[in-house]
C-alpha cells in the first residue's frame, strides 16, 4: 500500500519535473531568440539607413558602441555577398564565444530565421539570421548568443529536482505513514474491542472516536448492529428461560399424578409398566428442561461462578474414578494421565460437570472393549483437559454443530443411547463462562478427542498451593480383568 | 401433625395433599398468598409448604411476614426457580428447605419428615430391613449374619436406600445424595451401581430386598410394604 503510494508520488513528481523543465527551456529559448531577433532587426534597419545615406563603413563603430556585443556575450556578424564580412564582433569578455569560428548560416532565405551553430569547442550557439535587402545588395545580419546560460539555469533546475524529490517523497511517505498510523491506531483499538465481544458480553460497545469521519460512522453503525444482536440474544435467552419455567408446572403435575398411579395396588403389571414408561419420560423431560435452563443462563452470562483454585488433574482423576464402573460395564479401559500443578481458577462443581459430561459421552459412544484416555496438562500457557476415545467418531459434516443445543450426529443411534442432547452445549457454556474454550476433533471409526482449554490460575497462588499439596504425577490405568 | 400447603396450582396441591395424607398428616390447603398467610396466623402448624409464585401475596412475602413475627414453624419452599441465588436468598430469609419443581413426591415426603425430625432420620446406629443390617458406626453390612463387602459408594447408596426403607427413591434423588449435582442427568451411573449392589445383596438370597419401580426409582423394602 505504502509502496504503491510512494511509486505513484514519484511518477507524478517526475512528470511534473519534466513538464517544468521543458516548459522553462522553451520559454528561455524563446526569450533569448526574441532578444536576438530584436537586435538583428535593429542592425538590419541601421544598415538600410546607412546604405541610403552612403555611409555604410561607419556602421562598424556604431555597432561596437551601440551594442557592445563583446560585453553582452553576444556575437554579431554582418556579411554581404559582394564584400564578404562587413562587421564581426570581437571575442566576448568571458572568452567563450569567438565570433571568427562561428560557421556561416547553412541556407539562403529572404526572411528571418532561427538557426543554431556549434563551435569547435563544442559550445552551442543560438543564431538569429536576418537578411536585409538594400539597393546596395543583400546583407545578412547574424546575431547570436551562447546556449550556456540557458543550460546553466536548466541544470540548476535539474539539480533542485534531483535533490528535492527524495526529500519530498520521504516527507510525504513519512507524514502519510504517521497520519495513517494515527487513524489506524483507532481502527486497531476498535478491532481489539470487537474481538472481545462475544455472545456473553453483547452489551459491550465499541469505543466511538469523535472524528466526524467515516471511522466514527462505521463504529456507530457497528454499535447499532450489536444492539440489535444483543436484543435478539436477550430475547432468545429470556424466551428459553420462560419456557423452562412454564414447562415445570405441568411437569410437576404429570409426575405427581403418575407417581400416585404407581402407588395404586390394583394396577395390572401391564398398566404399571405403561405408567412407569411415562414416568421415565417425564424424568427425561425434567432433565432436559433443567439443562436447557442451565445452558441459557450460562449463555446469558447471568450465572455467578465460584472462583476457587483447583487442580485440574486431581479433578479429572477423581471424577474418572467415580465413573469407572460405567466404563467397566462395557469393558472399556480408562487411562488417566494427570500432570501435577495444572491449576485453574473456577467453579469446582461446574468444572466437574464438564468432566462428567465428557466422560459420559465418551463411554456412551465407545464400543465394548474400547479405551478412553483422560489427561490434564499445561500446553501453550493453557490448562488443558483432554478426553479421547476410540469410539464411533463423528462425521465431519456434523462436527461443527456438536456444541449446538439438541444437535445429534446420528439421530437414531443417539436416541437409542440416551442422553439429553445438551451435554456438549453445557460443556461449551461452562468453558465459555470460565473464559476458556472447547475443541473437538474426530475421525469416523477411529475416535473422538475433546480438548478443553482453561486459563491457568494466577502463577504465585498456584505455586504456593503446589508447595502445600505437592501432588505427584499421577498416571492411572483401569483395565477390566 | 398438621401441615399447611400454600399452592395455587390445584392439581399440584391435590397430589401433594394426597401423598401427605397417605402418610397420616393432616393437610390444609390455601390457593393464594393472602389466605395462606391468614391460615398460618390462625393455626399452629407443624410445617408450612410454600409455593413462591402465588396470586395475591408471593411466597417470599409470606415467608418474610412469618419470620418477622418470630414464628419458628419450619418452612419448605417449593419453586420452579432453580437459580442458586433464589435458593440462597430464601434460605437466608428463613426457609428451612428449598425444593425445585418438578420434584418426586417421595423426595418431598423425605424432606418433610426430615424437617419434622421424625421418621427415617433415625438416630439409631443400626438400620434393619428384613435380615439386612447396616451398622453406621462400624460401616458393616450383613445379611442373615453373613458379612457383605461393599465399596464406599455402594455403602453410601445402600445407607441412603435403607434409611428411607419402604420408600421409592428416584434416580435424581439418589444422584443428589450419593453423588453430587455434577452428575445431574447421568442416570446410568445409578443403574450400574444398583446392579452391583443388588448382585451383592440379593443374588444368593431367595427374598429380594432391592426393588425397581419403573420410572420412579429404587427402594429397599421387606416385601409386604409397597
Amino acid at each position: 500500500m505504502t509502496a504503491w503510494y510512494a511509486g505513484l508520488l514519484v511518477c507524478l513528481l517526475i512528470l511534473f519535473g519534466a513538464s517544468v523543465y521543458f516548459g522553462l527551456r522553451s520559454y528561455l529559448e524563446r526569450t533569448v531568440r526574441a532578444a536576438l531577433s530584436e537586435q538583428a532587426r535593429a542592425v538590419g534597419e541601421e544598415i538600410g539607413e546607412r546604405v541610403t545615406e552612403k555611409r555604410l563603413p561607419t556602421i562598424v563603430n556604431y555597432l561596437n558602441e551601440k551594442f557592445a556585443p563583446q560585453l553582452n556575450a553576444r556575437f554579431i556578424r554582418v556579411t554581404n555577398a559582394r564584400d564578404g564580412v562587413l562587421y564581426l564582433s570581437k571575442r566576448t569578455s568571458d572568452r567563450l564565444l569567438e565570433p571568427a569560428v562561428v560557421p556561416t548560416p547553412p541556407r539562403q532565405s529572404e526572411h528571418e530565421y532561427a538557426s543554431e551553430a556549434f563551435l569547435p569547442n563544442g559550445n552551442r550557439v543560438l543564431v538569429q539570421v536576418f537578411p536585409v535587402v538594400t539597393p546596395d545588395g543583400k546583407f545578412i545580419v547574424e546575431v547570436g548568443s551562447l546556449y550556456g546560460p540557458i543550460d546553466a539555469v536548466l541544470s540548476g533546475l535539474m539539480m533542485t529536482f534531483a535533490l528535492g524529490m527524495p526529500v519530498i517523497v520521504a516527507v510525504a511517505i513519512g507524514g502519510g505513514y504517521l497520519l495513517t498510523r494515527r487513524a489506524m491506531r483507532k481502527v486497531d483499538e476498535i478491532t481489539v474491542q470487537a474481538e472481545h465481544i462475544s455472545s456473553n458480553n453483547l452489551s459491550k460497545r465499541l469505543p466511538v472516536f469523535q472524528t466526524g469521519d467515516e471511522l466514527e460512522r462505521l463504529t456507530m453503525a457497528l454499535n447499532r448492529m450489536m444492539e440489535r444482536l444483543d436484543d435478539a440474544f436477550q430475547h432468545i435467552n429470556r424466551f428459553s428461560a420462560d419456557v423452562s419455567h412454564e414447562l415445570r408446572t405441568p411437569l410437576t403435575i404429570l409426575r405427581g399424578e403418575l407417581e400416585a398411579a404407581v402407588q395404586q395396588e390394583r394396577l395390572t403389571p401391564e398398566l404399571l409398566d405403561l405408567v412407569g414408561s411415562a414416568l421415565e419420560e417425564t424424568e427425561r423431560l425434567r432433565t432436559i428442561v433443567d439443562q436447557l435452563l442451565v445452558v441459557s443462563r450460562l449463555d446469558a452470562g447471568g450465572v455467578q461462578m465460584e472462583k476457587v483454585p483447583l487442580d485440574l488433574g486431581q479433578l479429572a482423576t477423581s471424577t474418572a474414578e467415580q465413573m469407572l464402573l460405567l466404563a467397566e460395564e462395557k469393558s472399556i479401559t480408562v487411562r488417566c494421565d494427570a500432570r501435577p500443578g495444572v491449576e485453574v481458577e473456577g467453579d469446582p462443581s461446574r468444572l466437574k460437570q464438564v468432566v462428567v459430561n465428557l466422560l459420559d459421552n465418551a463411554i456412551r459412544y465407545t464400543a465394548e472393549g474400547g479405551s478412553i484416555s483422560v489427561s490434564a496438562a499445561t500446553q501453550n500457557g493453557w490448562a488443558t483437559l483432554m478426553v479421547a476415545d476410540n469410539g464411533a467418531g463423528i462425521p465431519p459434516d456434523a462436527l461443527p454443530h456438536v456444541f449446538e443445543r439438541f444437535y445429534r450426529a446420528d439421530k437414531a443411534r443417539s436416541r437409542y443411547l440416551g442422553g439429553s442432547g445438551l451435554g456438549l452445549s453445557i460443556v461449551n457454556a461452562i468453558c465459555t463462562a470460565h473464559r476458556g474454550e472447547v475443541e473437538i476433533a474426530s475421525t469416523e471409526g477411529v475416535g473422538t478427542t475433546v480438548t478443553v482449554r482453561l486459563r491457568p490460575a494466577d502463577g504465585r497462588k498456584a505455586a504456593s498451593r503446589r508447595a502445600e499439596s505437592a501432588t505427584a504425577h499421577l498416571v492411572q490405568e483401569w483395565r477390566v480383568q | 401433625m398438621r401441615i399447611l400447603l400454600v399452592e395455587d396450582e390445584s392439581k399440584v396441591a391435590r397430589f401433594i395433599a394426597r401423598g401427605l395424607s397417605a402418610d397420616c398428616f393432616a393437610v390444609d390447603t390455601a390457593a393464594d398468598g393472602n389466605s395462606g398467610l391468614e391460615l398460618a396466623a390462625a393455626y399452629q402448624y407443624d410445617l408450612i409448604i410454600l409455593d413462591l409464585m402465588l396470586p395475591g401475596m408471593s411466597g417470599t412475602e409470606i415467608l418474610r411476614h412469618l419470620r418477622q413475627k418470630d414464628t419458628n414453624v419450619p418452612v419448605l419452599v417449593l419453586s420452579a426457580r432453580d437459580a442458586v441465588a433464589d435458593k440462597v436468598g430464601h434460605l437466608e430469609l428463613g426457609a428451612d428447605d428449598y425444593l425445585t419443581k418438578p420434584f418426586a413426591l417421595a423426595e418431598l415426603l423425605v424432606r418433610v419428615k426430615a424437617l419434622l425430625r421424625r421418621g427415617p432420620v433415625s438416630r439409631a446406629s443400626v438400620i434393619r430391613v428384613g435380615d439386612l443390617e447396616l451398622d453406621r458406626l462400624s460401616r458393616r453390612v450383613t445379611r442373615g449374619g453373613r458379612p457383605i463387602e461393599l465399596t464406599v459408594k455402594e455403602y453410601a447408596l445402600l445407607e441412603y436406600l435403607m434409611s428411607n426403607a419402604g420408600r421409592v427413591l428416584s434416580r435424581s434423588m439418589i444422584i443428589e445424595h450419593v453423588w453430587d449435582q455434577s452428575f445431574d442427568g447421568v442416570f446410568s451411573i445409578v443403574d450400574v451401581y444398583l446392579g452391583r449392589l443388588r448382585s451383592k445383596i440379593d443374588q444368593s438370597a431367595d427374598h429380594k430386598l432391592i426393588r425397581t419401580v419403573r420410572g420412579v426409582g429404587y427402594s429397599v423394602s421387606n416385601g409386604a410394604q409397597l
